[in-house]
């Protein structure tokens, strides 16, 4: 299924969609933190066409209210009652254009129905449809107009990344060749919703996490809670979504077993978003500085 | 695991006050034994709750008329007892009231004192043990409660209480050399400064006086008499001579210490015995029979070959004695018969009937004390320490009606008909036997294996010793072989020689003889044959090489034996180095990594295996480690 994607469609994309499909797989949410441009709305329909997956987009601005996602309730006159129409959330995937434009009532919303995996409108609670995963970019916050997502909300995205610019040849391809939005609608699914719920299961259950793997994962999160430069360390929480995302990078591998490449290769997407630097070091870039602490683990190998 | 810092405090706490109370227990009126142990439950039981309903200050306002009354009590007469008892519920108040810092170091302090109270009463090896146990606690929790000043709430993980449990450790281990520097230096006592009599009992035992008929029954008690380091004897010539007693009053024999003068030839090898008696009250010095000779500055020797001790008795003391055993005193002059003849008034006629049918019969003094060592062993005499005649005419039930008793009255009865036929006799009281301990090489001698005999005077061999009571007719039995020792016995014995060493090295600590023992142990060794000591101790030296090497090896196995995977690995890098043109940064390239830069199946295929079994938990199955080997043999250069 990646591999399609990556050969027919998304041209250089495969770290991008590698991670989509590890979010997929764990039922987490992915962030992806890019100026725009460069393909992080086609990844996102490119992800629910293959896999057959209901689709929904909220562009987010300013003015956008918590309604306006979750939906509200509307009075039917034929019925002489109020009817629940629901709003864009309500979809397998849904794709939360560039999050930072949102006011943070919004925002908190949306990270709520995240979490929660529901959404209570006028007393009625309406669960979300499974699998849910939710693709929100967000603009390099030094934009006008933008309010940063907190470091509580970001705890709550399984991984962050970049999409980064094609390679050379690759996007000489891509403006000879024009844009691809059309041709994604004419996608044919490879994979249907129970496919990914027995993916997901499989990965929690039939992928074994060793203990020097687990030693290893701790030795990094306790690396990072002792380091100089970091404020505050990672969590529990993403040392759990760190062994979560490395079984489903082993998954995708075709093994049934977690090897540390798995580990270190979802390491800074997992946790570099969540690190909080000392302010004197704040115009460090938390990604290098994780890669650095990762060169530094020795791996278990025997 | 985590453990809090102040749990830990606290245990140890209330482990170093039971250290300090435990040796004083025994000594302390109920009032105080009742305060303490109220102190520990109720201050356990509030820190299980973690709550601490009992104020400080409401035990604190509570020692106070406690202190006044044990102030009150305070005397020139009863000095001890009050300042212990005031120590011992001060140390009750702070175990039972909510802790700080202040007050653990204030229960270590008090424990300190109460263990060093307890040696106001009592010397015993204990002390040490109780010492060294608090001492190494005490220096753990100082170093903890360091850390508890800092931060009260602190946690610590295992490795670092490790840490600071082998520093604790290490403080007390590091004073030793100080020890052995003060040990010779500082004075010490040889008493319990308060206590300074141990409890008389009542039972058999070493006396006086010699009155058979005065009880029933007679108890019997293991105390320990004394303790004799020597080389293994028979057990029937464990004859360890006291006191002589020579003069018959009524029923009684007594001593007369205004007895003729004689002098006793010694002749025949000599054995020397190191004789440690405990503190007691007799005077009497005990040595195989007969010592010819004890070494002790004030020591009296008698003419009938016993010795005494001048001086204050009590003292713990040890003493070298010379002893022939031949169980034949020769006498230079003959002694005044007339003074081992004499018969008190009122001997009943049927004994002395008896006697005097003896002296008839007998042609000399040997045919004398054979016709009536016939009579005792013809006579079904029976030995036995209960159902014993009694009243004033013990002696003729024993000689004629119930016929069974225990040494006084086969030793009295003897003597007596001995001085009545005409033969000069005297009763000798002493220990028969002895418990002999490996371990320690000595004779333990009990209250138990008291003991008299009889001497009777020969013409030209002097005094020979008699032992009525082997004639008895149940003698094999109760004077019988070795007994079976029983673990008990053995663990008692071992306990004992541990307390006789702290005595021989610890109490009665000499520096002159242990400076005599170094300069014989160095003038030994210059008269050593190098070439003889080194083959002596060539297996001693190789058996230690060994365990230490084995410890070393098991120590370091992990570097030195490597484990099967740990072996593949490095031959997978110099393998994968080699054919295929990378090099490996070890540690920090993943398997899967490699396999990839390489591009090689045959490597990929490799990692597989390998990763299949490290990163499932498991070991690399034979099978398994047969395959890697190949392909390791085959290499990767085609793959």
């Amino acid at each position: 299924m990646l591999d399609t994607l990556s050969r027919d469609f998304l041209q250089g994309k495969e770290e991008v969609l590698r991670l989509s499909a590890i979010a997929l797989l764990t039922g987490g949410h992915i962030l992806i933190e890019d100026i725009p441009g460069l393909g992080k709305t086609t990844i996102a329909l490119a992800l629910a066409g293959i896999t057959g997956l209901s689709f929904g987009r909220v562009q987010c601005t300013s003015d956008l209210l918590p309604s306006d996602i979750t939906g509200l309730s509307m009075f039917s006159r034929e019925e002489g009652r109020f009817t629940f129409l629901p709003g864009p959330i309500f979809n397998n995937i849904v794709l939360l254009d560039e999050i930072n434009r949102a006011m943070p009532r919004t925002q908190s919303a949306m990270l709520e129905a995240m979490e929660e995996r529901r959404v209570t409108v006028e007393g009625t609670t309406h669960p979300l449809p499974d699998p849910f995963m939710v693709f929100a970019t967000q603009n390099p916050s030094d934009q006008s107009g933008t309010f940063p997502l907190p470091e509580s909300q970001l705890d709550r995205f399984l991984l962050c990344t970049g999409v980064g610019y094609p390679p050379e040849q690759l996007e000489k391809g891509i403006i000879s060749g024009g844009g691809i939005r059309e041709r994604i609608g004419s996608i044919t699914p490879v994979a249907t919703a129970g496919d990914i719920l027995a993916a997901r299961r499989a990965v929690a259950e039939a992928v074994y996490l060793s203990d020097a793997v687990v030693g290893y994962i701790y030795a990094l999160v306790a690396a990072t809670r002792n380091h100089e430069r970091i404020q505050t360390g990672l969590s529990t929480r993403a040392a759990i979504n760190l062994a979560q995302a490395a079984r489903a990078a082993a998954f995708l591998e075709g093994r049934d077993f977690v090897a540390p490449e798995d580990v270190k290769g979802v390491a800074v997407a997992v946790c570099a978003h969540r690190l909080i630097l000392r302010p004197e070091h704040e115009s460090a870039h938390p990604g290098e500085l994780l890669r650095a602490i990762i060169a530094e683990i020795p791996l278990p190998l025997a | 695991m985590n453990l809090r810092l102040s749990k830990i405090i606290a245990a140890l706490s209330y482990c170093v006050a039971l250290c300090g109370i435990v040796p004083l227990f025994p000594w302390l009126t109920t009032a105080p034994r009742l305060a303490i142990a109220a102190g520990m439950i109720a201050g356990i039981w509030q820190e299980r709750r973690g709550a601490w309903p009992l104020k400080n200050w409401w035990l604190n306002a509570a020692v106070v008329p406690v202190f006044l009354f044990y102030a009150a009590q305070f005397s020139r007469a009863n000095p001890a007892q009050p300042v212990v008892s005031v120590l011992a519920v001060m140390l009750a108040v702070r175990l039972g009231g909510e802790k700080s810092g202040r007050h653990y170091l204030q229960i270590l302090a008090l424990s300190l004192f109460c263990l060093a109270a307890s040696s106001l009463f009592d010397l015993s090896p204990a002390f040490l043990v109780y010492l060294a146990l608090l001492l190494l606690l005490v220096a753990v929790s100082l170093v903890l409660l360091t850390f508890h000043a800092q931060d009260s709430r602190m946690t610590l993980a295992r490795p670092d209480l490790r840490k600071v449990l082998a520093a604790g450790l290490l403080m007390p281990l590091a004073s030793l050399p100080l020890l052995l520097f003060f040990f010779p230096l500082l004075p010490r006592t040889q008493l319990p400064l308060w206590n300074i009599l141990p409890p008389t009992a009542h039972a058999t035992g070493f006396s006086d006086r010699i009155e058979p008929g005065r009880a029933q029954n007679v108890a019997e008690s293991r105390l320990t008499v004394f303790r004799a380091e020597m080389p293994r004897l028979p057990q029937r010539q464990l004859y360890w001579r006291g006191t002589v007693f020579n003069r018959i009053v009524g029923n009684r024999w007594i001593r007369d210490v205004a007895m003729p003068a004689e002098r006793i030839g010694y002749s025949g090898p000599r054995i020397v015995q190191n004789i440690y008696p405990e503190p007691g009250r007799s005077r009497a010095l005990f040595a195989l029979d007969a010592p010819a000779a004890i070494t002790l500055p004030q020591v009296k020797r008698f003419p009938d070959g016993t010795f005494e001790q001048q001086g204050a008795a009590g003292k713990r003391l040890g003493y070298a004695a010379e002893s022939v055993i031949a169980g034949i005193l020769p006498v230079a002059a003959a002694p005044e018969r007339a003074f081992y003849l004499r018969l008190p008034d009122g001997i009943p006629p049927r004994i002395l009937t008896l006697a005097e049918e003896i002296r008839r019969r007998g042609d000399s003094d040997v045919g004398r004390l054979e016709l009536l060592e016939v009579h005792f062993r013809n006579g079904n005499y029976r030995y036995t320490m209960q159902g014993l005649p009694v009243g004033v005419h013990a002696l003729e039930q024993f000689l004629f009606e119930k016929k069974q008793g225990h040494c006084e009255f086969f030793a009295s009865a003897f003597a007596l008909l001995l001085r009545g036929a005409g033969v000069p006799a005297r009763l000798v009281g002493g220990y028969l036997g002895g418990e002999y301990n490996e371990l320690g090489g000595y004779y333990l001698i009990s209250e138990d294996m008291a003991h008299v005999w009889v001497e009777a005077y020969i013409a030209d061999r002097g005094w020979v010793r008699v032992d009525p009571s082997s004639l008895a007719q149940n003698a094999g039995a109760v004077w019988g072989g070795p007994k079976k020792r029983g673990l008990l016995d053995k663990f008692r014995l071992t306990l004992d020689s541990f307390n006789h060493s702290w005595n021989r090295t610890v109490i009665t600590y000499d520096f002159e003889r242990q400076v005599e023992a170094a300069r014989g142990a160095g003038k030994r060794l210059q008269g050593l044959d190098a070439r003889k000591v080194l083959k002596a101790s060539l297996p001693a030296v190789l058996l230690l090489a060994g365990v230490s090497g084995a410890i070393l090896l098991a120590l370091r196995r992990k570097s030195l034996l490597p484990s099967r995977e740990e072996r593949l690995l490095r031959s997978f890098y110099r393998r994968l180095e080699r054919d295929c043109g990378i090099g490996v940064e070890r540690g920090s390239q993943g398997l899967f990594e490699l396999a990839t830069a390489s591009g090689n199946g045959r490597v990929r295929e490799f990692v597989e295996i390998y990763a299949g079994a490290v990163y499932r938990d498991r070991r690399v199955t034979p099978g398994e480690y047969g395959q890697l080997k190949r392909m390791l043999r085959e290499g990767f250069r085609n793959g």
